[in-house]
């Protein structure tokens, strides 16, 4: 049995055939041989393949995923980009943005510094530690430019080491 | 804002930035900080009962009236002149029972420690910028008080 006699076989089994080769085979087929045996085994084999047989389900559309595959195509297709010269001036204005805004930065903070070295912002650091004396307060004059500290050391009248008089003098 | 502008804008940064560092340079090298450290005893008496107390000086005698102190007179009792380097440290003796350590923190920052009789009685850190005045007091005999007064020369 020729190549092409299969062949024709399997078209009919499908339903391919016209009508005409379709009448010849199966008068063939009646005749039993060779022919008969090839088509009981290719309906056979189709019965146990489509058994096996699961559809599969695609999560997007079919037209979805091969509009996926098409733009993979062109993209894979398309000239690599050359990037464009850049001229040094460009080359010297990216740097100087980032180092200007240093530049300012520090210029900010030289001119919240007075001459002296003190700041021009309110509240300034200043911290008090009373080491012996925690009946000590703190009296700021900002026009006076004057600062007291006043202890309660030594108390008036506390009784001196060596000598009655309790002074620092 | 055109190219041209600022490009001119960030020259111009430039130029001001490094005219500002340059200044602070010069500033940094006279850092040294001059402080004058007085010992004041402040009474209602017209006059003190050692001769060798003078009335502590007029521009001291002003600040003193302006704080919330009841005394009307002040006598200088010593007084020392303390330089500071960039973070030193001076320890100044103003009586037997006095002293004061002074420490540069930099710029007009200071620290400063009040020791009596040989003990911390008051550790104080503040600016203190030239002209300005820190004034330590306390009670003394007599409804009189004792005053170390620390003063900014330079």
């Amino acid at each position: 049995m020729d190549w092409e006699a299969q062949l024709k076989l399997q078209a009919y089994l499908d339903g391919e055939l016209p009508e005409a080769e379709r009448r010849r085979l199966e008068a063939t087929l009646a005749q039993g041989g060779q022919s008969s045996l090839l088509l009981a085994e290719l309906r056979q084999t189709r019965e146990v393949l489509a058994g096996f047989e699961k559809g599969i389900q695609m999560p997007e559309s079919r037209e979805f995923f091969w509009s996926k595959i098409e733009r993979e195509i062109r993209r894979q297709e398309s000239p690599a980009r050359v990037p464009a010269p850049v001229s040094w001036a460009a080359r010297l204005r990216r740097l100087l943005v980032p180092a200007s805004t240093v530049a300012l930065l520090a210029i900010a903070g030289f001119l919240t510094i007075r001459n002296d070295g003190s700041s021009l912002l309110p509240g300034g650091t200043e911290m008090e530690t009373a080491l012996t004396d925690t009946g000590a307060f703190t009296y700021r004059d900002y026009s006076a430019g004057t600062t007291l500290v006043w202890l309660s050391y030594p108390a008036e009248n506390e009784p001196d080491d060596d000598e009655d008089a309790v002074t620092l003098q | 804002m055109t190219p041209r502008i600022r490009s001119t804008a960030l020259l111009l940064g430039w130029a001001l930035a490094a005219a500002i560092y340059s200044g602070s340079g010069l500033r940094l090298q006279a850092a040294t900080l001059k402080l004058q450290a007085q010992l004041v005893w402040g009474t209602n008496d017209e006059r003190s009962p050692d001769p060798k107390h003078k009335p502590v000086e007029a521009v001291v005698k002003e600040k003193l009236k302006e704080l919330p102190l009841k005394w009307s007179n002040y006598f200088e009792i010593n007084r020392k002149n303390v330089e500071l380097s960039p973070s030193g440290t001076s320890k100044v003796e103003l009586s037997e029972k006095c002293q004061l350590e002074v420490t540069s923190l930099g710029g007009s920052k200071l620290e400063v420690i009040l020791l009596g009789k040989g003990k911390e009685t008051l550790k104080r850190t503040q600016a203190l910028p030239k002209g300005e005045m820190l004034v330590l007091g306390g009670n003394a005999p007599n409804a009189t008080a004792w005053l170390v007064v620390l003063k900014r020369i330079e």
